[in-house]
């Protein structure tokens, strides 16, 4: 029988030290996972957990990331919870097997400690490794800090593993930035945090003699369309499944997630639209434009990448005069992939405001206040003179000629 | 044959020829059940008696693929059952090691059974596919002769 | 572990099939044999993994499935880690009081064939055998990428003709030896490895209940005759394997955690291997003149290999 960890009220955590002990307090039964550069300390802290008593479960150590997800498909079809963690190369390597996963509908929980994508190898924060699963058919939320890293992993199981959703879930968090910062984190107690959850019911098990089944099927030509529309499906509709987990998580604990999270958004002229530790860092920038002058700027963060919150997005935004999304990834011959998603949300608005795109921090380059304040300046000349003025798409932080992309066609 | 082959599902469907529904009832997950009904343990139930949902490939045929076919003759098999445990495709029929005779629902016409019979003439020969099994039977061959080396 | 009866073959033949057929492979091909003894092996509850191949591609195409037990497929590569991770959630389970029914006896197989045994799926198998999961990895060693055409795998065989490796003009087919898996396996101290062949059914049949019943991970390698690759009639089957087994193409024999090496069948006349090759297509260019020192070489290699497994099994090391 596990030993239970009595917490403090408050906790001082880094991300990845958090997220560990939300795995821990879920209960999970089957933790297959490989070390990799900066979600390591996930599996290193799991595996203290086990080595002390803490753990029920089984731990598996594989041999590479794609054997980590691997194994989690094997162990979620056999009927149980299940969850590890990566990042960057590994998300790469694993990534036939996250399509798999969610092909089958497994709800599997995978931390992904962000971090850029090789080539060159670089072990620090951006969202190459987020984006590139983004057709990987799994819920996808974003924290932005150490206690979210640790809330979301108690939501994602409660999601994952509903009945009308059975769909794996990525909880997603700045590599370094926030999953190597120790922050105040206020857990729930062990009791609180698996009762939250709740017991894993499972659906469709290996395990169940009785009822023997087969999965991984192929399908031809006459039954692939339909059973990949049905996943779609499954995923566009968890919005409402994920809306609930998040009030019931603001019940128990007064902390209130939104699948879009917008700050200053009421009368904002201006708006930044950014995921990760970002967020924070432009929430305190267009504070200071407000306080000092007099600018009117908001921040929107579609918490939820996946399902894409196409209709929260218009609402927030449906008022907004210039709104620059910021990509930590580069997009390599096209618009930053959130600019486009935001853009396709927007076009189909009466208001389609100016839209421009930012590709910023990769490989952990520095985003500071006086990025965003420039950022936020930028936007407000665009909206006083009613066109974009600069290249739609270019690129905050770096050195060198300036590098931008595209002139609008749109005039006043 | 009788009360071996006798579930109603057996043979009806070609594969390939069952009806094509729409995303809203595809199967979650692609996932495949073998039976319509939980059961204890399957392998202390003889296939005749098991309720094979319409997923299992047991209620489809393959008998489109021969263009040959093997004959079996009663009379002259000695229940080695060298042919039931080299089919591969589950089509020799054995109870309480009788052999009783060939699935033709199933049966691929691949021949392995043949070559494996031991006896003398074979009970079990191939015949076009057309061959009333009957007439087959009135044209066995007799016993080969030991060829003098 | 609940074993059949394999006394004799008629025993056997009492049990109850879980491998149904209207699957999708090939008239006369040798992995359904091999499955079906498998399968027929035990009566314990299976929960059987396989590897993108011929099995899995014939035997669960929607809306369709021929497996009577708990089958999961999931990519080219993971069979093994599949079976793994399922096992792992066995245990985890059975630790916290989850399972329906913790009493049923249940037995974890994973099948690949050559192409994903021994290329593309080895790393995913040497880390589930030597993590020491309790399965069986048995490989349908069919000696080429049959799904996909008939490629060149690192089980081909020197000399054949594949795809990629072709025998044309100014080439003799494969020029690389076949790797030796059973070897690789043993020693990754996998407590038993062996490798059988279904023409000799009560031997495989034995092989699969000593694997089975044998806690950890182990691996059989079994040869499957591919008549559409190795190219012969569909119903010489089990006269190729006969073939195979009797010039010691294919030595029939098994390694005990890693030192107890028992050959299990000896033919009572040893073939020479040109009757082999030559009822293969795959092998006919090997009878032109220039090719000659190709077939020396397979026989010389035959007789070097055997020569090795007797040494070894009298010195029991």
């Amino acid at each position: 029988m596990a030993e239970k960890m009595e917490l403090n009220d408050v906790e001082v955590w880094d991300g990845n030290y958090a997220a560990a002990q939300a795995l821990r307090q879920a209960q999970v039964d089957v933790v297959a996972a490989y070390p990799i550069t900066p979600s390591t300390p996930i599996v290193e802290n799991y595996g203290a957990f086990v080595a002390n008593g803490y753990v029920d479960g089984e731990f598996v150590m594989v041999e590479s990331e794609h054997a980590a997800m691997s194994g989690c498909v094997g162990a979620a079809a056999a009927g149980g919870r299940v969850a590890t963690a990566t990042s960057s190369q590994g998300f790469m390597l694993m990534i036939e097997v996250l399509y798999q996963a969610s092909g089958m509908r497994l709800p599997i929980v995978l931390n992904v400690v962000n971090r850029a994508v090789a080539s060159p190898l670089n072990v620090r924060g951006d969202h190459g490794d987020m984006y590139a699963g983004r057709d990987s058919g799994w819920v996808q939320l974003d924290a932005f800090n150490a206690q979210e890293a640790y809330d979301l992993n108690l939501c994602a199981f409660k999601i994952a593993e509903d009945i009308n959703v059975r769909l794996p879930a990525m909880v997603h968090q700045d590599g370094f930035l926030t999953s190597h910062t120790a922050q105040n984190v206020y857990p729930l107690s062990d009791d609180e945090a698996y009762a939250f959850i709740g017991d894993y019911k499972p659906v469709d098990e290996m395990l169940d003699f009785s009822k023997p089944v087969t999965y991984g099927a192929q399908t031809e030509e006459d039954w692939h369309y339909e059973h990949k529309a049905k996943q779609h499906r499954a995923l566009m509709d968890s919005y409402v499944v994920i809306d609930r987990v998040f009030e019931e998580f603001k019940a128990k604990t007064g902390r209130e997630y939104k699948r879009v999270e917008s700050y200053m958004m009421e009368d904002a002229e201006v708006a930044i639209v950014a995921l990760g530790s970002t967020v924070e860092t432009a929430i305190q920038a267009a504070q200071e434009l407000r306080d000092n002058e007099g600018l009117k700027a908001g921040v929107v963060a579609p918490r939820c990448f996946r399902p894409f919150p196409f209709n929260e997005i218009r609402d927030v935004l449906a008022n907004v005069k210039a709104v620059a999304v910021l990509d930590r990834s580069c997009p390599m011959g096209a618009m930053g992939a959130l600019f486009n998603e935001i853009s396709a949300a927007m076009y189909t608005t009466p208001s389609r405001p100016l839209i421009t795109n930012f590709i910023y921090g990769l490989g952990g380059r520095d985003f500071s206040l006086d990025d965003a304040k420039h950022i936020f300046r930028e936007q407000k000349g665009h909206a006083d003179v009613g066109y974009i003025t600069t290249p739609i798409q270019q690129f905050s932080g770096l050195r060198g000629p300036k590098l931008g992309f595209y002139e609008t066609k749109r005039s006043k | 044959m009788k009360g071996v082959l006798a579930t109603d599902r057996r043979g009806v469907r070609e594969l390939g020829a069952e009806e094509l529904v729409g995303w809203d009832e595809v199967t979650q997950g692609v996932v495949l059940n073998s039976f319509d009904i939980e059961l204890e343990n399957v392998a202390h139930i003889p296939p005749e008696e098991r309720p094979y949902s319409d997923f299992n490939s047991y209620t489809a045929t393959v008998a489109s693929w021969r263009v040959i076919k093997p004959v079996y003759n009663r009379d002259i098999c000695i229940d080695c059952q060298n042919c039931w445990v080299w089919c591969p495709d589950t089509s020799i029929i054995s109870r309480d090691k009788q052999m009783l005779g060939i699935d033709y629902d199933h049966c691929k016409g691949c021949g392995v059974c043949v070559e494996v019979c031991p006896t003398n003439p074979k009970s079990l020969l191939m015949f076009a596919e057309a061959e009333d099994p009957e007439a087959a039977l009135a044209k066995w061959p007799e016993k080969k002769k030991k060829e003098k080396k | 572990m609940a074993i059949t009866s394999i006394k004799n073959l008629k025993e056997f033949s009492t049990v109850n099939e879980r491998f149904e057929g209207a699957h999708l492979l090939c008239p006369g091909c040798a992995h359904s044999m091999i499955v079906r003894e498998l399968m027929n092996a035990t009566d314990d509850n299976l929960v059987i993994a396989t590897n993108t191949g011929c099995l899995e591609v014939s035997t669960a195409v929607y809306p369709y499935t021929s497996w009577d037990t708990s089958w999961i497929h999931i990519g080219f590569e993971n069979a093994a880690t599949a079976a793994a991770g399922a096992e792992a959630m066995y245990k985890a389970r059975k630790r916290k009081g989850t399972l329906k029914d913790p009493d049923a006896p249940v037995k974890f197989v994973a099948f690949g064939g050559d192409g994903s045994t021994y290329d593309i799926g080895f790393q995913w198998l040497s880390g589930a055998v030597e993590r020491g999961h309790d399965f069986t990895y048995i490989c349908l060693d069919n000696e080429n990428y049959a799904n996909t055409g008939g490629q060149r795998s690192s089980a081909t065989p020197i000399g054949a003709h594949t795809t990629t490796a072709q025998a044309g003009r100014v080439s003799y087919g494969k020029k690389q030896k076949k790797k030796d898996m059973v070897a690789i396996m043993a020693a990754h101290g996998a407590p038993y490895v062996a490798q059988l062949a279904p023409n000799k059914w009560k031997i495989m049949a034995k092989g699969f209940q000593k694997a089975l019943e044998t806690e950890g991970p182990c691996f059989i390698n079994t040869v499957s005759a591919c008549t559409t690759e190795w190219k012969f009639d569909p119903k010489d089957t089990i006269h190729i394997t006969d073939l195979a087994t009797d010039t010691l193409m294919f030595p029939i024999y098994e390694i005990i955690d890693g030192h107890e090496l028992n050959i299990l069948y000896r033919p009572k006349n040893v073939l020479p291997v040109e009757e082999y090759l030559a009822a293969q297509g795959r092998y006919k260019h090997l009878f032109k003149p220039e090719n000659k020192h190709v077939i020396e070489k397979i026989q010389k290699d035959i007789n070097d290999f055997w020569e090795y497994l007797q040494r070894r099994e009298e010195a029991r090391v």
